[in-house]
């Protein structure tokens, strides 16, 4: 990081630092609600829509936003029933926003392989602006917040749907609310980490947690200081060794996931 | 008459993707304090038609109402005073919560948005996790438990809710004979003590007991039977055998 202004390490290391944080705490619901396959493809639905900025010349990161929660809009009726096989939304899906992603990077002005397309793909820590970061503060303390004001409410919901009605809560709004966070915290994720990417964070560092805990807070607070530390990793992994940041964060996060199973207690017999 | 606590006028529920109603032009009135009983063969609707009364399956046709509200209209607000134990209940052994938790979860939806658990609540669970001999189990997570120790804490949960209305479904299923007594004697006490209303599934006649005077036999999704407990009880050991 030598020669690099100040403000900009703090942007840098902040930004990261949040977004492990919003993709830990989210992934604790991912992981618990089987959201991962409308995860995955909200998080590629928000590579194509950035592609598709860049193509018009828009800001990528609104039209990443528009397409994540757009999916879930979509999507979320769809997985809320389990109607349709999760793998069977992913298998058809992926491809899609994969295709119209790829397509749109073509058609962008300029090289198609300029390095904001490039890093559209798998990431750039270069390319969090202080804007990016003021965005991820005001989401994560969103995220933050809400959990906090609506503990019960989630805490039932993580524990079993049916029984969380049964006692008289009204589950939906809950579970869309989740959907929505979800599609923001992807779509700013997906500077940093990539659109190829991206999911990892909502996956890994709850899914370690889980394989230790039963207590629903300190699963949270785990997943969300997991999620910091395998960004953060994954930032020195990538300046030391030249590596683009999305892939650093993914091995750090294999890595560590792979620890937690082997050691994992729930999984000992 | 007073107004009954549960009235179905002429209701059908119809699972979502189906044509065939799983119950149908069901008419049924429950007054305060009564305890009956729904028995019929498999398939009969009887899970259906408890999870009708409580809105956690949504009435097709007719109307049912709940302490004097519909259902439809106000589910979360009345299921925040109807027990439930469900029949078929699956916690794998990650579920991240403990048995404790389970149990005051029951209370949530009274305690309302926005608002913690008070000690007041604390102190409801903990009387009921020692009604049912739960006590030493609180700090577990629930999945570690076995299957008969999950339906004692789902009752101990509806308990704890201090329900208006308790809804069982086969609420013996996993327990052991010792317990089933038990657990039918905390039942019966309740109902006598508070006069609790309570509506309870049975497959095993023999369960059924001796201080419930009324009896549904439902069949193919349609009551049957309403009535006194030797006659339906007759009516069905000659239709089906024993
Ligand atoms: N989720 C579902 N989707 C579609 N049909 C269902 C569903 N659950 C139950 N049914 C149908 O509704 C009817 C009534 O089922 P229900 O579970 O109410 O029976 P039951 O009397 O509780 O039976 P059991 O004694 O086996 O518990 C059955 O014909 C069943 O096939
Ligand atoms: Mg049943």
């Amino acid at each position: 990081m030598y020669g690099l202004p100040w403000s900009l390490i703090v942007t840098l290391v902040g930004g990261a630092a949040l977004t492990g944080a919003a993709c830990g705490l989210l992934g604790t619901f991912v992981v618990r609600l089987r959201l991962s396959s409308l995860g995955f493809t909200m998080s590629h639905a928000a590579f194509a829509g950035a592609a598709l900025g860049l193509a018009l010349g828009i800001e990528p990161l609104t039209l990443a936003l528009i397409a994540s929660v757009l999916t879930a809009a979509v999507l979320g009726p769809v997985a809320e029933r389990a109607k349709l096989p999760a793998d069977v939304i992913t298998g058809v899906l992926f491809p899609l926003t994969m295709a119209l992603g790829l397509i749109f990077l073509y058609l962008a002005p300029g090289t198609a392989m300029s390095s904001s397309a490039l890093g559209l793909l798998w990431g750039s820590l270069l390319a969090m602006t202080h804007t990016d970061f003021l965005w991820l503060m005001g989401l994560t303390g969103a995220i933050v917040l809400t959990i906090g004001l609506f503990f019960k409410e989630f805490q039932a919901l993580l524990f079993d749907r049916k029984l969380a009605e049964e006692s008289g809560i009204p589950t939906r709004p809950f579970y869309y609310l989740i959907l929505f966070l979800t599609g923001a915290t992807i779509a700013l994720a997906l500077r940093l980490v990539g659109g190829l990417l991206v999911f990892v964070l909502l996956q890994s560092p709850a899914a370690t947690a889980f394989q230790f805990l039963y207590d629903l807070k300190k699963i949270f607070f785990w997943a969300a200081l997991l999620g910091v530390s395998y960004a953060g990793v994954g930032i020195a992994l990538s300046f030391a060794f030249d590596l683009p940041i999305g892939s650093a964060i993914v091995l750090v996060s294999t890595v560590g996931f792979g620890l937690a199973v082997w050691r994992s207690p729930k999984r000992r017999r | 008459m007073a107004t009954p606590v549960i009235e179905l006028r002429d209701v059908s529920t119809v699972y979502e993707g189906e044509r065939v109603p799983a119950i149908r032009e069901i008419n049924l009135s429950i007054e305060l304090g009564e305890f009956v009983a729904i028995i019929g063969p498999n398939g009969a609707g009887k899970t259906t038609l408890l999870e009708t009364i409580n809105g956690l399956l949504p009435y097709t046709r007719g109307q049912v109402l709940v302490l004097g509200q519909d259902v439809a209209r106000f589910g979360p607000q009345l299921r925040s005073q109807i027990g439930y134990v469900p029949q078929e209940f699956q916690f794998d052994e990650t579920t991240p919560v403990l048995v404790r938790d389970v149990v005051l979860m029951g209370r949530y939806g009274q305690i309302g948005l926005l608002r913690r658990p008070s000690t007041e609540d604390r102190t409801r669970v903990q009387e009921a996790l020692e009604l049912l001999g739960l006590a030493e189990l609180a700090e577990r997570p629930i999945g570690k438990l076995s299957g008969g120790q999950q339906q004692k804490v789902l009752l101990a949960r509806a308990l704890a809710k201090e329900p208006k209305i308790l809804l069982l479904d086969e609420p013996f299923s996993h327990l052991d004979f010792a317990a089933r007594d038990e657990v039918a004697e905390l039942i019966a006490r309740w109902h006598r003590e508070r006069g609790l209303t309570t509506l309870i599934v049975l497959h095993d006649l023999e369960a059924i007991p001796s201080h419930c005077h009324r009896v549904v036999l439902l069949d193919g999704g349609r009551i049957r039977q309403d009535g006194a407990r030797e006659r339906v009880v007759q009516a069905f050991t000659l239709a089906y055998g024993k």
